[in-house]
């Protein structure tokens, strides 16, 4: 089991790391390189540049978006997204196995902070869930993926937080640990490739959206002819 | 969550169908709207041709990828959306209508949705898929008001754009559009009201005989004038339905005296092409800009219309030069212009009646105009009130889209489409409801009648008429008032 989690820890770890941050790389200079072709094609180059700054910015921080209706839902899902970024990033632990093996370090929240922010982040992946379950508009629009991927985030937290604050043997210990580790990795690998993909797509949203509605010249011309209604009537 | 729920009753009335159950099975389309009649056969494979076309040619690709990539399903939009508000019904959430072309996207023009196709063999374009989109991109009003709320950013108003873009392509598309941008672009009188010229001078001469017995001022329409600083495009149905916006127009230059005219070559800002078919819009964008280029005018100048000021500001440059393209200028911003460099003086004691505000989603959804007519309103009405959520937040009239000018779905317009828009009104107790839209202005008419609502709407022009004060040089002494006839050959400017 030791083995295994070192295995888990180490050169397993650098793997699946090193897969999310290529495949985000790939997928984020697919993205760019996209909306960079359809903006040379675009007839019009102006950008509305605040317009686009200011929503993106509303939506890192979304006070202004909770939503009016939905409030609840709304709130626990900003929420959620705080928990998940800001406690794997700012822990402790985490800290001081990047330290140890790369070298780097940066601050690390107090221990009483990540303890309740895990308690939190699993509360409200469950509530999540739960929403998910019972609102009926977001039950018929949820693929079995929007669960399943609740589920699958839940996992490091809550064994993590087995792992960190319950006393329990060492061989359960490592063994909560691997499965830490390993839904972890499993995480990194399936984010590139999944709707997670977000984390680095959705803050170009406002620019795709503004690139869009910007047309290429001479699309008349050029769908009549692939289309073969050159001078049809309308 | 909260709903806004129609009744029974009001439901009925909605989707009731006008059409007969020959013309449905005839050209097996089962929708509201009605349509002219096109090939029915193939049309799965049509529509891919026509959406890869689409795709080949136009910039769309990349939205879809992004927008495939992101959505999360989280079903916050239906939260904002006036139509699924008022139905309750799944179908009308925005995310699950921009599936339906996402699916389609997805499954038969990226490589792992044709490989999973082929493996599975299923999930193929058919039939029905088309008759659910012809039916859901046509009860959306394309405001773009869930677009605010969703996290991704998912701009569903771009994709029902698309979708209709597509449908439009293999016959699709509302017969009242089609048939009014057909006499737009091929018809003699060369407007979507077929408003022949001599009519069009007949209505003018007529509104300035009206304007000096009214205000004793030579108020003028002038036509044909070369090398004007701004070449006057107002939705054509103004000159049929909206005498008072015209007027208080025509009002604010003579009170300005800077140079306008009114082109007879082409009269008609309206643009469908936004509502329905990428190339139509830029056809009619096209026209605008020749008659301009014909007239050496400096400025395109768009009378009170939501989309049609959009259309012209947005897509001037996309098709007619890029950054030369020629500025266009919303009569909104003109006016707010020439308000605040103390040119246009207005009476504070003539609106005491209770006014609100409505934004058109297509000037405020991009916060493009929203304070402008609200500053020069309360300028000279005491008693403003605003509705809430307004500006870029706004609920749209209901009619949004291009769904207006369809008739026929007048009773879905004024249930389903605008029902938060009414009870917005009525809960803001206005007497007056400014709508600066020649589409909101009929849509709120109708609904404000449907729904036994207390209230007048009317253009911001309308109310500036009113009470626009005029410099003292200007006004006609009593006896000159012997209703000389305007003379329309005069190439000088009053
Ligand atoms: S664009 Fe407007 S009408 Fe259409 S789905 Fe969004 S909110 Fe509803």
């Amino acid at each position: 089991m030791e083995s295994l989690l070192d295995f888990a820890r180490g050169p397993l770890f650098r793997l699946c790391f090193t897969i999310m941050i290529l495949g985000l790389a790939r997928i984020l200079s697919l993205d760019v390189w996209a909306i960079y072709k359809a903006y040379r094609k675009a007839g019009d180059k102006r950008m509305p540049w605040k317009l686009i700054l200011s929503r993106a910015w509303e939506w890192f921080f979304p006070v202004k978006r909770i939503s009016r209706n939905f409030q609840m839902y709304s709130v626990i899902s900003i929420l959620f997204h705080a928990g998940l970024i800001i406690v794997p990033l700012f822990l402790l632990a985490h800290i001081q196995l990047w330290k140890g093996s790369v070298g780097i370090s940066w601050i690390a929240l107090p221990y009483g902070w990540t303890f309740s922010l895990t308690i939190a982040t699993i509360v409200l992946a469950v509530s999540l869930f739960i929403g998910r379950l019972v609102i009926k508009q977001a039950r018929l629009l949820s693929r079995k993926q929007d669960y399943l991927w609740l589920l699958l985030l839940l996992l490091p937290f809550a064994t993590g937080f087995i792992c960190s604050n319950l006393n329990i043997s060492p061989q359960s210990y490592q063994f909560f640990m691997l499965i830490h580790v390993l839904s972890g990795e499993l995480i990194f690998i399936l984010i590139p490739f999944s709707k997670i993909a977000h984390c680095v797509l959705a803050p170009l949203s406002q620019v795709v959206c503004a690139v869009a509605w910007k047309f290429p010249p001479k699309t008349d011309d050029d769908i009549c002819t692939t289309l073969n209604k050159k001078g049809a009537p309308i | 969550m909260r709903t806004n729920k129609i009744s029974d009753e009001e439901r009925i009335k909605a989707f009731k169908l006008a059409k007969k159950p020959e013309v449905i099975e005839k050209q097996k389309l089962n929708v509201r709207y009605h349509v002219e009649d096109f090939d029915v056969n193939d049309r799965p494979r049509r529509f891919l041709e026509a959406f890869a076309a689409i795709l080949k040619h136009s910039n769309y690709r990349m939205a879809l990828d992004h927008y495939s990539r992101v959505v999360s399903r989280c079903a916050l939009c239906a939260t904002t959306c006036q139509i699924y508000q008022a139905t309750g019904d799944l179908e009308d959430i925005p995310c699950r209508r921009s599936e339906l072309l996402l699916n389609v996207y997805r499954r038969h023009f990226t490589l792992g949705g044709l490989l999973k196709g082929r493996i599975s063999g299923k999930d193929f374009l058919t039939d029905e898929k088309i008759q659910e989109m012809a039916d859901g991109f046509w009860n959306c009003t394309a405001c773009r008001r869930c677009t605010l709320e969703c996290p991704m950013g998912v701009d569903h108003g771009l994709i029902t754009h698309l979708g209709r873009y597509i449908l439009s392509e293999i016959g699709i598309a509302p017969r009242a559009l089609v048939v009014s941008t057909r006499e737009q672009l091929e018809g003699a009188s060369r407007n979507t009201s077929a408003i022949p010229i001599p009519a069009l001078k007949d209505t003018l001469e007529f509104l300035e005989d009206d304007m000096l017995e009214e205000k004793s001022v030579n108020i003028k329409f002038p036509i044909d004038v070369d090398g004007s600083d701004y070449v006057f495009f107002p939705a054509v149905s103004d000159f049929l339905m909206e005498a008072e916006t015209l007027m208080g127009i025509a009002a604010v230059f003579t009170a300005t005296g800077d140079s306008w005219t009114i082109g007879t070559g082409y009269y008609d800002g309206i643009n469908y092409g936004l509502f329905y078919n990428d190339r139509i819009m830029e056809r009619i964008i096209r026209n605008v800009d020749e008659e301009t280029d014909r007239l050496h005018g400096k400025n395109v100048l768009i009378g009170e219309c939501g989309h049609a000021s959009r259309t012209a500001k947005n897509f001037m440059p996309t098709f007619c030069g890029g950054k030369d393209a020629r500025c266009v200028v919303s009569i909104l911003e003109y006016t707010h212009k020439v308000w605040k460099e103390g040119k246009l003086k207005l009476d504070p004691n003539v609106v005491t009646e209770k006014v609100a505000y409505h934004d058109p989603c297509n000037f405020a959804r991009q916060r493009w105009i929203v304070n402008q007519p609200r500053e020069v309103l309360k300028s000279f009405c005491k008693n403003y009130v605003e509705m809430t959520p307004s500006g870029e937040n706004n609920i749209c009239c209901g009619g949004g889209g291009g769904t207006v000018s369809i008739d026929e779905i007048r009773p879905y317009r004024t249930t389903v489409g605008g029902k938060l828009k009414a009870d917005q009104i009525r809960k803001s107790g206005c007497d007056i409801l400014v709508a600066p839209c020649a589409n909101c202005k009929k849509q709120l008419r109708e609904l404000v009648e449907d729904q036994g609502i207390n209230c007048q709407v009317v253009g911001l022009h309308d109310l500036i008429y009113k009470a626009i004060i005029f410099d003292d040089s200007l006004i006609v002494k009593k006896e000159g008032l012997i209703f000389d006839k305007p003379d329309f050959s005069s190439k000088e400017e009053n």
